[in-house]
């Protein structure tokens, strides 16, 4: 039996406020379970703006431990541009400015102290295309271990890579060729490796945007159980466009729209009976 | 809540969703007119009228299958979530309800064919005359229901089910009555039997009209009161508006 952190109760904070049209944004704050109890990382008065253009609004939102957090909305409406501040892969990008609190176990992460290389250790991120890079499935899942120092003796990265595979549901697989190209595997295969590269690490969080969007819905329905697996260990948030995905895959779910957080709520209530309006238009199929 | 039966990018889904809204209200319609002509053939003494009502019964039925058919092609088709899935479990559950009502009449109509097509019966219509008030009581149940569900109306809904409620009551004081016949007469007691159980059929159709009324309340709020009394509902009703 895997522990979440549930919804936190003691705080005030996760208020309920009724939202009607994207008119009221000004004067409403984000409706439902922001806040758990005993958060891996916790984010507070989160804004993002590119240049002069503010992608995101004082968003205030927990990840609990061993969930999976669904971050869901229409294009173009910050769920990414989130995704990316808690890894600070946004630190990338020029004129990008995030302001607000950003914790992972309570350390600020973006402290001037803080170190990046280490934070994309302990926060592991997954895209949208499977990306391997050109070399074998064996050096795919060894690279991060070497780099940050995690590997010994030859044998000890073997069981490294063998242990991030098989986590991942790989090994049988791919097992007898682990020297060939990761290339030649296929998409939900490429895709699978990149979360066993992405937990070679020992990562606390995986960050997955849109992780099954290139795939078959066999290669999906692999995924998903996967992620269902890695909860156990690790806490998750994924962007999806798949209302249905993000049903399937996670405990709590969080809905945006143009750069504001709308709703967050314990996903079978949201999917049955959210309690704004434009959550319900926009998973209905209203707009989108 | 969202009107269920428009709004959505997908015209398509909006006219599924109107078509089987519109479908269970002709459901109603046609249930309500099998309960109000099974209850006239027995004060018509007319049992040809009341094979005519079993017969139709078949139409309900029909248009039972046809909702279950298309809800699931809806569920499969669009999978659809919140108010869009609760509209739809709304209907085939409506539809359920209306083809066990249509059952009722049903049974109701046998009655007449027992009492004016079997030699040797002469009927005490004082008798009869309990099961047409009765009859009159829970077609318009059955009327309002299907009213509050087509205008989601959960205050409408309330009142079926306070009048559903108080039904109970309706039925024992219909039995003090007829057992007074029964005393007078002890040769009525075969007849007395038939007509309790003609207006046990009709209390049922005041069940479904309470059923209907309660999934109203679902498909509005989301909560499911089919077990809960009308103090708990309107209790809990009163909290949900205070958080809204």
């Amino acid at each position: 039996m895997i522990e979440i952190s549930p919804p936190s109760k003691k705080s005030e904070k996760n208020f309920t406020t009724r939202l009607e049209s994207v008119d009221e944004f000004d004067r409403v704050e984000t409706v439902g379970e922001m806040f758990v109890d005993r958060p891996k990382v916790s984010c507070l008065g989160v804004s993002v703006h590119y240049g002069d253009k503010q992608a995101l609004f004082n968003i205030n939102l927990d990840l609990g431990r061993n969930e999976v957090l669904a971050l869901i909305g229409p294009s173009g409406c910050g769920k990414t541009t989130f995704l990316r501040c808690i890894n600070r892969m946004n630190d990338t990008i020029e004129g990008c400015r995030v302001d607000g609190e950003i914790k992972i176990e309570g350390a600020e992460i973006n402290h001037s102290d803080a170190d990046v290389v280490s934070l994309r250790s302990k926060v592991g991120m997954v895209f949208q295309k499977p990306n391997p890079f050109p070399k074998s499935i064996f050096d795919n899942i060894a690279y991060g271990p070497r780099i940050h120092g995690l590997s010994g003796p030859k044998n000890e990265l073997d069981d490294i890579v063998e242990a991030a595979l098989k986590r991942a549901g790989l090994w049988e697989e791919v097992s007898d060729r682990l020297h060939t190209p990761a290339t030649g595997l296929s998409g939900g295969q490429q895709q699978r490796l990149c979360i066993a590269r992405a937990i070679a690490v020992n990562p606390e969080v995986i960050l997955m945007d849109e992780p099954c969007s290139a795939l078959d819905p066999i290669a999906t329905a692999r995924i998903e159980e996967l992620i269902d697996d890695l909860r156990e260990k690790f806490t998750i948030a994924i962007v999806t466009h798949s209302m249905h995905q993000a049903a399937r895959v996670s405990q709590r779910t969080a809905y945006f729209h143009m750069g504001h957080l709308v709703e967050v709520g314990v996903t079978d209530q949201m999917f049955t009976n959210p309690r704004q309006r434009l959550t319900e238009d926009y998973i209905t199929g209203r707009f989108g | 809540m969202t009107n269920p039966t428009s709004g959505h990018t997908v015209e398509s889904f909006n006219e599924e969703m109107r078509r089987e809204h519109r479908t269970v209200l002709q459901m109603g319609a046609l249930v309500r007119h099998q309960i109000r002509n099974a209850a006239k053939t027995l004060r018509d003494e007319d049992s040809e009228a009341a094979r005519k009502v079993i017969a139709d019964d078949l139409e309900v039925n029909a248009l039972d299958i046809q909702v279950a058919a298309h809800v699931e092609a809806i569920l499969a088709r669009r999978t659809p979530v919140a108010s869009d899935l609760r509209e739809v479990l709304t209907v085939a559950k409506i539809a359920t309800d209306l083809e066990r009502c249509g059952d009722e009449a049903g049974k109701l109509a046998k009655l007449t064919i027992h009492f004016f097509d079997s030699p040797g019966i002469a009927p005490n219509y004082q008798l009869l005359q309990e099961v047409s008030k009765v009859a009159g009581f829970v077609e318009l149940m059955l009327q309002e229901s299907l009213d509050a569900f087509d205008a989601r109306n959960i205050d409408s809904a309330c009142e079926v089910i306070r009048t559903a409620e108080s039904l109970d009551g309706e039925f024992r004081s219909a039995l003090r009555r007829l057992m007074t016949f029964v005393l007078e007469d002890a040769r009525t007691i075969g007849q007395f039997v038939d007509v309790v159980l003609a207006i046990r059929a009709l209390e049922r159709i005041g069940g479904h009209a309470k059923n209907i009324s309660g999934y109203v309340v679902y498909l509005v709020t989301g909560r499911d009161v089919r077990h809960e009394d009308l103090a708990a509902i309107e209790r809990d009703l009163k909290i949900t508006d205070s958080i809204s």
